[in-house]
């Protein structure tokens, strides 16, 4: 399913527009099969992808492999490699590379962990590993914590897109600390900015998007939903909601009420036994 | 002599390169597959397979495709 879009809104990721803003995962689909048709439901133009070990005798990564250069072939999308499960900047900094060889892109969503609880960026490691992979010719995507500040030096250090998370990975909670996120959208107007991490609902995206984040990143609220095809086409029909609400432009909110119905000869009004 | 290829210790030949290894623990249906590699941590270009030689103990990863989020 193709939802229309506003004219001339297509997202900047360095400079390459893409023609869908929601950035999609490929894991923990029920089937590689479920995981092709809901990419496909979700409009999604970017697929996030990673590398691991494979022992001599295990396929199924291969297969995995197959489906998504099938769907990024029939969308004539885009991979985005991650450097999961990386603690430091020099892990991730190799995982790039071997990232940009197999993959053929100097795209990187760039994860360094610094909390296997939560799953919480390390922000020092992540500062340093996007030092090295931008002079190195990367286009650093950086999945960081809300915090204005790293954010800040992220872009200072030329990132052009910034991924702070709405919440941990995986949990569903969605947006944590939409007063951080908004101030992070305030401050910095030039930055294509996408939410990733911790979206649960289709309202969560919509949100996201109200608050004019450039992008929404996800994939568990797609993937362990019981339909995941038919929560990838909501969540495909929310983001472009939330879009046009936000170019639209919100109403600002009042005190106090304010009839809608227009007052001038109300029926009864005023009327005292 | 003895290296480690993802944490399996396997034994090479007294000189070995990344290339000799990869193909003594890689199966031949893996060995068309894309993957990537780092010795010691350090990534190690396709190009340079053939010459770079290996010592005791080095570790080597051999990285594929795999879903991911």
């Amino acid at each position: 399913m193709t939802i229309s879009k506003p004219m001339n809104t297509t997202l900047n990721i360095y400079g390459q527009q893409v023609d869908s803003r929601l950035l999609i995962g490929s894991a923990l689909y029920p089937s590689p099969e479920i995981m092709k048709q809901a990419i496909l439901a979700s409009d999604a133009k970017i697929v996030t992808l990673s590398l691991k070990r494979q022992n001599p005798a295990e396929q199924a990564g291969a297969k995995i492999w197959q489906y998504i250069q099938e769907i990024v072939a029939e969308t004539k999308g885009f991979l985005l490699p991650n450097t999961a499960g990386c603690k430091t900047a020099k892990e991730a900094v190799t995982l790039a590379k071997m990232s940009r060889e197999i993959f053929k892109t100097d795209w990187i969503k760039l994860e360094v962990i610094g909390d296997d609880y939560n799953l919480q960026p390390d922000p020092i490691e992540l500062l340093n590993a996007t030092e090295q992979l931008l002079k190195d010719g990367f286009k650093v995507l950086p999945y960081c914590t809300d915090d204005l500040v790293i954010c800040q030096r992220l872009y200072d250090l030329g990132c052009q897109v910034i991924m702070p998370w709405a919440s941990p990975i995986g949990t569903g909670k969605g947006l944590m600390n939409p007063y951080n996120l908004a101030t992070i959208r305030l401050r910095l107007p030039q930055a294509t900015l996408i939410l990733d991490a911790g979206i649960g609902k289709p309202s969560d995206a919509c949100l996201a998007m109200e608050m004019g984040y450039d992008a929404v990143l996800l994939n568990s609220a797609i993937a362990l939903a019981d339909n995941p095809v038919m929560m990838a086409k909501a969540f495909a029909q929310a983001i472009v909601a939330g879009e046009q609400g936000y170019i639209a432009g919100v109403m600002q909110q009042r005190q106090t009420a304010h009839p809608s119905t227009p007052t001038l000869d109300t029926p009864f009004w005023h009327q005292q036994g | 002599m003895n290296v480690f290829i993802n944490g399996q210790q396997i034994s090479v030949g007294s000189e070995p390169t990344v290339l000799l290894a990869l193909q003594h623990f890689l199966s031949t249906e893996q060995q068309k597959q894309s993957f990537a590699v780092a010795l010691n941590g350090n990534f190690v270009g396709k190009i340079d397979y053939p010459q770079t030689s290996l010592n005791q103990g080095d570790s080597i990863d051999v990285l594929f495709p795999i879903q991911g989020g």
